[in-house]
């Protein structure tokens, strides 16, 4: 009953459908005893997860899956209490220390001495080691990969650790030397539409080709989508046949409905007319980078080509701004005001002043 | 033209010798800011009907009428060539010069003086060039009739918008409509309506804020009336040509000059425009912006004391000072300044479009009037001391007095000297270890000159007088039982409550008039204990104490702080308002105690408007003390000085007291303390002495935006330094960045205001743009401020990036935004930011909770839920709801159960979506019955959990404890060890359990063994 993606996720190495010479070299590290700290980067949807998972499993044998949550709670140094959410089996533990923002330092201090400290309970256990997997390594802060260095190679003997990234860029280097790094890179559509049919043959139907193009067309290398999309469409249209829209989640219709606006009139006006959907967007979790860049996309799409550049030009601009930021909607808005200007210039003039 | 005084008039051949002066350095004064070519113009406008009257007979009162212009045409036309003409020309303007505003007020009445004239004379610019006298460059020509026809289409928009910013929009479009339509008539009709109007602004009278929004209105009218005749037929208005302002000269200029020109219009307009929203905030925005020309001229420096005795009053705009500035000016001198014209003024100097009714009472009472340039000559030239003979012994008279005082002051203070010494003498030989009064020299100002006697007293004489009745009568009142009135209404009151701004004499007041009635008084202030139980005893009012009785003669006996309490005694309580946390039941016990008291009270606060001065309110009689005026307290200070040998003249005595809002002990304190270094002040010592003893106030983050982003917050007037701007940041750097971050997109800038169509959105655009970049880089720098790394000396210049400069771009009035409650018209609101963040981080939470759920299911992070997850999702467990209604429950709890989501989380699910999938939607969509069916089905059954919650747990814990227990304690005697502990260690072990309410049953049932095993076990420990 559950979704398909989640249905028809690979449970082992031998499973998964690409990156086979990946599989391999995953095994044989698996089985050769000598286990490194491993940084797993690539793109969101390339199976990132489900490759750690296949190596636990292959690590440890099928009872890495019996997983359990558990709300661990933690004192910061200035008394403030952290609730964080610790998947784990027997075998591993999996974390997510990003999810307390500033705090992440604490979290890691004090769950990776404690797993570290003690030693391998279950004596059936294939691996004297466990495994903790931490995710999103890349939105932690440096102090808290700083606090990570040292860890890594004090308590080798007890532990592994399993980070895990969409980008290695925003990780220190000490720690990239301290690990193995594996690519995940995301499927091609060869490979992704291989897929597509595998789980439509499961589901005992056939995909036709069609479909299956505009499905790899919308998810853009990301698995997970194409397979949600997948179902979606199959929901939405059971025969799968002629010229089938995808429907398209509700915040990217959101941000295109901004982008809109903001080809529609520029004004000030305007701009803040687009600032209550921005905050409407952004409140309801949709990361601003997302934001700016699906809107930075439609916009760029209705354009004229001499402007398209240069809007590419801005979101970028705005977009480091608003890593290095604070408050996102301040970029955000700086975004959606240059845009407007430089579209109203150009339709007005013909031309716009060069940008830096 | 009315000749007004024969003074004026005589002074006319002056006049014509300033002139040309004034047109040279009118010409420096383009060449520094080109703005004046704007003012010159607008002169054009302005003196539309002085020149006319000057052509003409000379008595002009009337508008233009066509002949008039006729001749005037002809009359320019003869001198073409410019230069020559000028002497001439000047000579008729200088005339007019000396009283355009008289003849402007008649033409049309305005009655906010500044902007609204301004943007008239904006108005009247654009045609008057046009029907300049052919010789004058055509290529310049065009140009300016390019600007000018903009200019019109630009002018429907400010009226419009100043009518609704007064009034509302059905009122403007009203408005507008009407706008039409009159010019549209006055296209044939032509001249003879100006003077029917005029006459009807008239009957209207001015300097009322509400007066002056309509007739702004009319304003636009009127002037577009004498512009679109003109333009029809195209008669020009020849007089305009040389006018007494520097362009005239200028003009002539070849053609090669017409480029120059043009950009000098730009300029102009630049600054004109910015009136062009006259309405009675921008005149008040206006009059604080200050001259159009500041430091234009040199300040004349006069005699000491040259004014002196003269009174001046002020209107209209001068061209170099602005009125804080003139009116300092004055005060230097002496002189004295009045807000409004009367027999007893000496000079009236009048500037721009004065008001019009001053000009009337001018015109009536025949007052002599100058420029500011006269005005300037005459302070320069007036000798020091000049006073006539009433004033002269006026002067006198007060010297004397002053003298008289500081005599008496002296004697009192030998006399008390020596009684204090003699008392110190005779205790010496008693042995008794005597309080040592220190000598007066050694006092403080304020206790050395408190008043002695109700003569001193300054200011307030009624009240005090009043009090001291009271006092007097009180014994007798009692007697009564205070049940009669009396002739003041006060008998039937035992206390009396003072209220008033501090340092004006409330608390010496009431000493005096009870030492003055024969009373002792006792004095329980702030720095006392006052709470209830301390009013009721330590008061002692009922006087049973005998602690009098049994000390010696002599020394004064301690009842109450050091006073003796026997029936001619007097409870002062002061600063009652101050009765807070601490004397808990202050005022009540206080109340009470006025009941019942045997003894008159007086009671002293500054604000009895508040909250909890208000039980005693009927109960004491309330009088109130008003600041004295700086007169009152003037000989009282000057014989202060005298006595202190310092020389300080009344002027200056008079702007001291004014800058400390008449608080006279402030006063003496500064003037002691400034004894200290110096025995003499001058004016500008005096002026520094109150600026450091300014008081301080916080301003909130809404008066700080709006003085950071009003019309003419940094126009060029503007005197404020970029300090000054920052400071406003630092009264509330947390917020203010916020708030401006909230504002900068509901302006009209002011910078836009020379553009119109689409250019000006453009030119906004950019600016705002240029503002959002500002506030980026804030965002930076606050992020290096509160970041990791806490470089808190960049707040300067976050205060810079994130506030001054987008203030700097986009300052300007405000905006209708088109939305409903605060803010909507363009005022500063309450940052949405906060809001949104913290319900950012609620659904964050929330999100987080659903991921966590679905992490034994699924392997993305939070992002991904929201982003692929959640559409997806929708559509099994959301939408078959809203499609299908109740059928569907069976299903949707199915699949949420497969992901581990509970209710809760459904909620959640539904309130994070956005656009179609937004939660109002959503549960608009989703019929009741159908919602209400599934909550009871969810109850039903039970539910997988991923995993239990510290707070769920901890409920679960905390209920289960409450329940256990009861049963137990019958069977399990002796059970001291708290059986709470017992559960919560079974509640661990049940961990993994899936269900609450089994868990329950289980622990009831294996409970009594559990608990004493565990309870001994316990025991023992």
């Amino acid at each position: 009953m559950s979704l398909w993606v989640d249905k028809y996720r690979p449970r082992s190495l031998d499973e998964l459908h690409y990156h086979p010479e990946l599989s391999s070299r995953l095994r044989s590290l698996a089985a050769s005893g000598d286990f490194p700290h491993i940084l797993f980067y690539g793109p969101s949807g390339a199976g990132k997860k489900t490759r750690i998972m296949c190596t636990l499993r292959e690590l440890y044998g099928p009872g890495v899956e019996k997983l359990r949550i558990d709300q661990r709670v933690f004192v910061t140094p200035s008394n403030r209490k952290l609730d964080v959410n610790v998947v784990q089996s027997n075998y591993h533990i999996e974390l997510t220390p990003s999810d307390v923002g500033m705090y992440d330092r604490v979290v890691i201090q004090d769950i990776l001495k404690e797993i570290a400290q003690t030693q391998q309970v279950d004596l059936n256990a294939k691996q004297r080691f466990k495994v903790v997997i931490i995710n999103e390594a890349d939105a932690l802060s440096r102090d808290a990969q700083a606090a990570l260095r040292r860890t890594m190679e004090k308590y080798m003997n007890n532990m592994r650790l399993i980070l895990c990234a969409n980008s290695t860029s925003k990780i220190i280097a000490p720690i990239r030397s301290r690990c193995l790094l594996v690519r995940v890179a995301a499927p091609t559509d060869d490979e992704m539409s291989k897929v597509l049919h595998h789980v439509a043959k499961k589901e005992r139907f056939a995909l036709p080709s069609p479909a299956a193009q505009s499905i790899l067309s919308t998810s853009q290398g990301n698995l997970r989508k194409a397979l949600l999309v997948f179902e979606a469409m199959k929901m939405q249209r059971p025969d799968l046949n002629g010229d089938i829209e995808v429907a398209k989640p509700d915040w990217e219709t959101y941000c295109s409905k901004v982008a809109d606006a903001i080809i529609q009139e520029q004004s000030a006006q305007r701009l803040l007319d687009v600032r209550g959907k921005i905050y409407e967007l952004l409140s309801h979790c949709i990361p601003p980078t997302v934001v700016l860049k699906t809107i930075a996309d439609r916009i760029v799409d209705k354009v004229d080509d001499a402007l398209k550049p240069q809007i590419i030009h801005w979101a970028a601009h705005y977009e480091l701004r608003m890593r290095m930021g604070s408050k996102k909607i301040f970029h955000l808005e700086a975004f959606i005001a240059k845009v407007m200007t430089v579209y109203k210039q150009f339709n007005m003039i013909g031309y716009t002043e060069d940008y830096e | 033209m009315p000749p007004s005084t024969p003074k004026s008039s005589g002074k006319k051949a002056d006049s014509e010798d300033y002139s040309p002066k004034k047109s040279q350095e009118k010409k420096k004064a383009v060449k520094k800011d080109e703005k004046p070519a704007g003012r010159d113009i607008r002169g054009f406008g302005s003196q539309k009907p002085t020149g006319s009257s000057s052509t003409g007979n000379g008595t002009g009162k009337k508008p233009i009428t066509i002949d008039d212009s006729d001749e005037e045409e002809e009359i320019v036309e003869q001198k073409p060539t410019p230069k020559p003409t000028t002497s001439k020309h000047f000579a008729a303007s200088s005339s007019s010069s000396k009283k355009p505003i008289v003849l402007d007020s008649d033409s049309d009445n305005t009655p906010a003086p500044a902007p609204t004239r301004s943007t008239a004379s904006a108005k009247a610019k654009p045609p008057t060039p046009k029907s300049k006298p052919a010789s004058t460059a055509s290529s310049k020509r065009k140009v300016i009739k390019d600007s000018s026809d903009e200019e019109e289409l630009e002018d429907i928009k400010p009226a419009k918008k100043r009518q609704s910013l007064a009034g509302g929009l059905s009122r403007a479009t009203g408005k507008k409509s009407a706008y039409v339509e009159e010019s549209d008539s006055s296209e044939e009709e032509v001249k003879p309506k100006p003077k029917i109007r005029a006459k009807k602004e008239k009957s209207v009278t001015p300097m009322d804020v509400d007066e002056s929004e309509s007739s702004d209105g009319d304003d636009f009218i009127d002037d577009d009336e004498d512009d679109l005749p003109k333009k029809s037929k195209s008669k020009a208005k020849p007089k305009a040509p040389p006018a007494k302002k520097p362009t005239p000269a200028k003009k002539p200029a070849p053609a090669a000059k017409a480029a120059k020109k043009e950009l000098d219009e730009d300029e102009e307009k630049k600054e004109e425009k910015k009136p062009a929203n006259p309405n009675w905030r921008a005149a008040a925005a206006a009059r604080a912006a200050g001259p159009k020309n500041p430091g234009s001229k040199e300040i004349p420096e006069g005699a000491p004391d040259c004014l002196a005795g003269l009174t001046f009053v002020f209107t209209g705009e001068l061209d170099s000072l602005g009125r804080d500035e003139a009116m300092e000016l004055v005060k230097r001198y002496s002189g004295k300044v009045t807000g409004a014209p009367s027999g007893k003024t000496s000079f009236v100097i009048v500037g721009d479009n004065a008001g019009a009714s001053k000009l009337k009472t001018i015109h009536e009472k025949k007052i002599p009037t100058m420029t500011e340039e006269e005005f300037f000559e005459f302070i320069r030239s007036r000798k020091g001391g000049q006073l006539d003979e009433k004033a002269m012994k006026a002067k006198q008279a007060e010297e004397k007095k002053i003298k008289q005082q500081a005599e008496e002051m002296e004697k009192r203070e030998k006399e008390e000297e020596k009684e204090r010494k003699r008392k110190e003498k005779a205790l010496q030989g008693t042995g008794i270890a005597a309080k040592k009064v220190a000598p007066a020299s050694s006092q403080l100002w304020t206790t050395k000159y408190a008043p002695q006697n109700l003569k001193e007293v300054c200011g307030n004489k009624a009240p005090v007088e009043r009090l001291g009745t009271w006092l007097q009568d009180w014994q007798k009142n009692y007697g009564y039982g205070f049940k009669r009135p009396g002739k003041d209404g006060m008998g039937i009151y035992r206390a009396v409550l003072i209220s008033g701004p501090p340092g004006i004499g409330k608390t010496t007041s009431a000493h005096l008039m009870a030492k003055q009635a024969g009373y002792n008084p006792i004095e329980l202030n702030a720095s006392d204990a006052r709470s209830k139980k301390l009013v009721e005893n330590a008061t002692n009012i009922d006087n049973t104490s005998l602690d009098g009785f049994f000390q010696g003669t002599g020394v004064q006996s301690t009842s109450v702080v050091d006073v003796r309490v026997d029936s001619r005694t007097c409870l002062i309580m002061d600063e009652v308002d101050g009765m807070s946390a601490g004397d808990r039941g202050g005022v009540g016990a206080l109340n009470v105690l006025i009941k019942k008291t045997k003894i008159p009270m007086i009671l002293i606060c500054n604000d009895r408007t508040l909250q909890k001065m208000k039980p005693l309110q009927s109960t004491t009689f309330n009088m109130t003390f008003r600041r004295p005026t700086p007169p009152e307290i003037r000989s009282r200070i000057m014989s202060i000085l005298f006595k202190e040998k310092l020389k300080i003249p009344p002027n200056v005595v008079d702007e001291l007291v004014k800058g400390v809002n008449s608080d006279i002990r402030q006063v003496l304190n500064m003037l002691s303390t400034f004894k200290l270094s110096k025995d003499q002040m001058d004016f500008d010592e005096g002026k520094q002495l109150v600026k450091v003893n300014e008081k301080n106030t916080i301003l909130t983050p809404f008066t700080i935006i709006d003085k950071l982003t009003g019309p003419y917050a940094f126009s060029k007037t503007s005197r404020e330094t970029l300090n000054d701007r920052m400071e406003y940041y630092f009264h509330d750097f947390s917020f203010v960045p916020l708030f401006m971050q909230e504002h900068y997109l509901k302006t009209q800038p002011a910078l836009t205001n020379n553009l119109n169509g689409p250019e000006q959105n453009l030119k906004h655009l950019e600016l705002v743009s240029k503002a959002a970049d500002s506030i980026s880089d804030g965002d930076l720098v606050d992020r290096m401020i509160h970041g990791s790394e806490q470089h808190w000396s960049l707040l300067p210049f976050h205060a810079v990036q994130s506030t001054v400069k987008p203030a700097s771009l986009i300052y300007g009035p405000g905006r209708s935004t088109g939305a409903s409650g605060p803010g909507a018209w363009g005022g500063p609101s309450f940052p949405q930011w906060l809001g949104q963040n913290s319900k950012q981080g609620k659904l964050q939470r929330q999100l987080t909770d659903i991921q966590i759920r679905m992490r034994l299911k699924v392997s993305g992070g939070r992002s991904e839920i929201r982003e692929q997850y959640m559409p997806m999702l929708a559509s099994k467990i959301v939408l078959p709801l809203v499609q299908r209604g109740t059928d569907a429950v069976e299903e949707t709890i199915e699949y949420m159960d497969e992901y581990y989501l509970s209710k809760d989380d459904w909620d959640a699910f539904v309130e994070l979506g956005v656009d179609t999938m937004s939660e109002n939607i959503i549960s608009k969509k989703i019929p009741t019955a159908t919602k209400s069916a599934f909550t009871r089905q969810y109850n039903k059954a039970d539910h997988p959990i991923a995993f239990h919650k510290g707070d769920m747990f901890a409920a679960s814990k905390k209920k289960i404890a409450d329940m256990g227990p009861a049963p137990d304690n019958e069977d399990v005697f002796e059970e001291d060890e708290p059986v709470p502990d017992e559960p919560s260690d079974k509640g661990e072990d049940d961990d993994e359990e899936v269900n609450d309410v089994t868990k329950d049953k289980l622990i009831k049932a294996v409970k009594p063994k559990g608990a004493t095993a565990k309870g001994k076990a316990k025991a023992k420990k």
